[in-house]
C-alpha cells in the first residue's frame, strides 16, 4: 500500500505534451518495454498470491466443512443461502454507514491538516508528514489495545471528564461513536497522505489569482482549492472507506453488542464457527458490494481524466 | 507504459480485498480420510524419554516451576508454544504441526478422538493415575471418550454468575438474575456460542444442546430482550470484574479464582451458580497420534499429576483437578467463594455442552450470528 500512499492524485498530463518527433519514438518504445519489464516481478507476485487466493476464496464459498473444521470444495449453495438470514443485511448496512462515517470524518480532519502542512509547512513540511506517518508504523492492533484503555471507564480520559463534571453514565468504550473513533484513527493516515500530495502539486499562483479577481476567501477556496483537490480527496475517501467496511479490529475492541461488524462475522466464522466456507461466502458477498463501489469511482476518475485531456 | 494512477488505484483495491480477506485463516483443504480408529489400531504409548517435549496449551495454564523441575529430574528440553482457542488449535494440527502434547476440552477431545487423531493411553503405565480413576469413577468412561482411552482429565469447571456484592447485594440463585435492573448496562455475556444459548436454555428449561428449530428461535428472542441490558458480549469475565467495567456477568468458576486472587478487596465479589442448572466442563491431557515424542509426553502427563505438582497448579490456575487429596487445596482457595468447587455429584448431572452434527451445529451458528447481530 506504501505506494499508493505517494502516487501522484493529479498527473495525467501525457496527452498534453506534444507529440514526439518520429526519430524519438523507437526510444519511447524502448522506455516502454523497460516499463512492462520492471512491472512483471509485481504482476506475478500479485497473480500468485492475491489473484489465487481470490480464486481460492470464490471456489471455497461454495464448499462444506467438516466437523474438525477442515474446508471441502464443493458445489454447495448452502452458504450463500445461510447469507439471507437479514443479520448480515442489517449487521452490512451498519458496516457500510460506519465506514461512510469514517470516511467523511477522516476528510473533515485530514483537510485543514494537509492543507497547512502543504501550504505553510515551510521547511517542516516533511517533518511534519513523517510526524503523522511514524505513529502508524506500530500495529495497529497495539495502538487499538492503547485506546481501549485510555478510554475505558476508569481510563484517563472519562476520569478527568467526571472531575468536569461529566455524567458518569458517559461511557466511549461499548460505543457507535467508540467504533467510529478507533477506525478514524486507524485509517486517518490514508487521507492524509493523498490531500497533502494533490495540494502540494496545486499551484498556488491560481489562489492568487482567484484573489486578484476579487474572489473572496471563501470564494476562492470552493471556486479554485476545492477542484484541485478534489483528485485526492475522492482516492482519500476510497482508501479510507474500503479497508474501514471490513475491519473488525475497532469494533471488538471499542464496540458493544450492538457495534459488531461485518469483518466480525467473518472472523467470527472462519476462527470459532470453523466453518470457513461461510466466511469465504460472506467476503465474497463483502468484495462485490465493494467493487461496485470501486467501480464508480473508476469511471469517474476516467472522465476526469478526459476531461484533462481535451 | 506509465503507471497511471487508476492502475494503482486498482492494485489499492485488491489491497483492501486483501485486508478484507486477512480475516481469513486457511487451514488446508485436504479431504481428511475419516478413520475412526486409525491410532486405535496402534499400541498405547509407552512412558519412555524418546526427545524433548512439544508441548502446546493455553498460555499460562501450567506453574512454570513444573516444566523446570521435569526438565531437571529427565533431562530434556520442553518446546512450548499457545494456542488462543480450541479451534486454532486444531487448526494448527490440521497444518500439519506436530505437538507432543495437547489439553483439549471435552468436546474436542471427542471430536479429535473420533478423527483418529490421538493416541491411546494405557492408565496402568501411569503411576500417578490411581488418583483420579479410583476415586473420580465418572471419570472411567466419560461421554466424551470411551473409558478414556484416548485423554487423561487435567481440569473442571462449570458456568455461572460472578458479580459484585458491594453493588448488587445478595442475588436469588437463578439464571434470571443475568436480568438484574440495577446493574443494566454493566452486565456481561460470555463471547460463546455454548455458554450464551445455554444460558438462555437453561432459563427456559430446553435442552442446552438444542438444535431444534423452535428451541433456537425462543432462545434468540430471550437473549435478544436481553441485549437492551447488556454492555457486551465478552469473554474477559475477570478482566472486566476487576477494571469496574461490569457488575454482572455470566463467568466461569475457574476466572472466579483470579478475580478473589487479584482483587484490592475480594468480600465485595460474588459467585453462584443457578438453581436452573450449571454447565459443567472439563480440559483434558491428550497425546496426538501425530507426535514425535508421545513417550515424553506420557511421562509429563504423569509427572503433572503427582499429588504435589497437582496441588502447585491449583493454586496457580485456580480450577480444580480431580485428583485425590487435592480438593481441600482448592477449598481453602475458593474460600469466599464455595461454589466454585466441582463435586462429583456436579459431573454425574452430565450438564455439558456436546458435539452435534455439522448440520445441528450450523444451526447453532446461525442462532448465534442472529443473537450477535440484535
Amino acid at each position: 500500500m506504501a505506494d499508493l500512499m505517494t502516487a501522484p492524485p493529479t498527473e495525467p498530463q501525457t496527452g498534453a505534451v506534444p507529440p514526439p518527433p518520429a526519430r524519438k519514438k523507437t526510444q519511447a518504445k524502448r522506455a516502454n518495454r523497460l516499463w512492462s519489464l520492471l512491472a512483471l516481478p509485481g504482476t506475478v507476485w500479485m497473480t500468485l498470491f492475491f489473484v489465487s487466493a481470490l480464486l481460492l476464496l470464490i471456489a471455497l464459498s461454495f464448499g462444506t466443512s467438516d466437523a474438525l473444521g477442515n474446508p471441502h470444495f464443493g458445489t454447495s449453495l448452502a452458504n450463500l443461502k445461510a447469507l439471507t438470514d437479514p443479520a448480515y443485511v442489517r449487521v452490512a448496512m451498519r458496516s457500510l454507514l460506519y465506514a461512510l462515517l469514517t470516511a467523511v470524518l477522516c476528510l473533515l480532519i485530514a483537510y485543514p491538516v494537509a492543507y497547512a502542512i502543504a501550504l505553510h509547512g515551510g521547511k517542516y513540511k516533511n517533518a511534519l508528514i513523517a510526524a503523522i506517518v511514524v505513529p502508524f508504523f506500530a500495529n495497529y492492533l497495539v495502538r487499538m489495545y492503547g485506546w481501549s484503555v485510555v478510554l475505558s471507564d476508569d481510563g484517563p480520559i472519562l476520569r478527568l471528564g467526571r472531575a468536569l463534571g461529566l455524567s458518569p453514565n458517559v461511557h466511549i468504550q461499548n460505543t457507535g461513536f467508540g467504533v467510529i473513533l478507533g477506525l478514524v484513527y486507524g485509517f486517518i493516515v490514508f487521507m492524509v497522505l493523498p490531500l497533502y500530495a494533490a495540494m502540494e502539486r496545486m499551484d498556488v499562483s491560481l489562489i492568487e489569482a482567484g484573489r486578484d479577481l476579487y474572489g473572496g476567501p471563501l470564494r476562492t477556496f470552493l471556486t479554485v482549492t476545492v477542484p484541485a483537490t478534489r483528485q485526492g480527496a475522492l482516492a482519500g475517501l476510497v482508501l479510507v472507506f474500503l479497508p474501514a467496511t471490513g475491519d473488525f479490529v475497532s469494533a471488538q475492541l471499542m464496540g458493544g453488542p450492538n457495534q459488531i461488524m461485518i469483518g466480525s462475522l467473518i472472523q467470527d466464522k472462519v476462527l470459532d464457527a470453523l466453518n470457513a466456507p461461510l466466511g469465504a461466502a460472506l467476503t465474497m458477498i463483502l468484495l462485490v458490494v465493494l467493487l461496485i463501489g470501486m467501480l464508480g469511482y473508476l469511471r469517474r476518475t476516467r472522465r476526469d481524466e478526459l476531461d484533462v485531456l481535451r | 507504459m506509465g503507471l497511471s494512477r487508476r492502475a494503482i488505484l486498482s492494485g489499492g483495491m485488491l489491497g483492501a480485498a486483501a485486508m478484507v480477506t486477512s480475516a481469513c485463516a486457511f487451514a488446508p483443504a485436504k479431504a481428511s480420510t475419516v478413520k475412526p480408529s486409525a491410532s486405535d489400531t496402534q499400541p498405547p504409548v509407552k512412558p519412555v524419554i524418546d526427545g524433548d517435549l512439544v508441548y502446546f496449551n493455553w498460555a499460562d495454564y501450567v506453574d512454570p516451576s513444573i516444566f523446570d523441575g521435569f526438565k531437571k529430574q529427565y533431562g530434556v528440553n520442553i518446546i512450548q508454544s499457545n494456542f488462543d482457542s480450541m479451534e486454532s488449535m486444531v487448526a494448527k494440527m490440521n497444518a500439519g504441526n506436530a505437538y507432543d502434547l495437547i489439553f483439549p476440552s471435552a468436546k474436542f477431545t471427542q471430536k479429535l478422538a473420533q478423527a483418529g487423531k490421538l493416541h491411546r493411553i494405557d492408565h496402568s503405565t501411569l503411576t500417578n493415575a490411581d488418583a483420579i480413576f479410583s476415586n473420580y469413577t465418572y471419570f472411567d468412561n466419560p461421554w466424551y471418550d470411551v473409558q478414556s482411552q484416548h485423554s487423561i482429565p487435567f481440569s473442571m469447571y462449570k458456568t455461572g454468575i460472578g458479580w459484585r456484592r458491594d453493588k448488587l447485594g445478595d442475588l436469588t440463585g437463578s439464571w434470571g438474575d443475568m436480568w438484574n435492573a440495577t446493574a443494566k448496562g454493566r452486565t456481561y455475556v460470555l463471547d460463546d456460542r455454548d455458554e450464551a444459548l445455554g444460558m438462555a436454555a437453561l432459563r427456559l428449561g430446553l435442552d442446552v444442546n438444542t438444535a431444534k428449530a423452535d428451541d433456537l428461535s425462543k432462545i434468540v428472542n430471550l437473549l435478544t430482550d436481553l441485549r437492551s441490558d447488556l454492555r457486551a458480549f465478552d469473554s474477559d469475565d475477570y478482566d472486566n470484574l476487576l477494571n469496574g467495567n461490569a457488575w454482572l456477568t455470566q463467568a466461569w468458576s475457574g476466572d472466579m479464582t483470579t478475580v478473589i486472587g487479584e482483587a484490592k478487596n475480594p468480600k465485595q465479589y460474588g459467585f453462584e451458580v443457578a438453581k436452573e442448572g450449571s454447565p459443567i466442563n472439563s480440559d483434558c491431557y491428550a497425546i496426538p497420534s501425530s507426535a514425535r515424542h508421545p513417550g515424553t509426553a506420557l511421562l509429563f502427563i504423569d509427572y503433572m499429576l503427582k499429588p504435589e505438582n497437582v496441588i502447585k497448579n491449583i493454586n496457580y490456575i485456580g480450577y480444580p483437578m480431580p485428583v485425590k487429596g487435592t480438593e481441600d487445596a482448592y477449598a481453602s482457595l475458593v474460600e469466599s467463594l464455595p461454589q466454585c468447587v466441582v463435586t462429583v455429584d456436579d459431573l454425574s448431572k452430565d450438564l455439558v455442552f456436546r458435539n452435534g452434527t455439522v448440520a445441528q451445529e450450523q444451526a447453532r451458528d446461525a442462532a448465534w450470528t442472529d443473537v450477535q447481530a440484535g
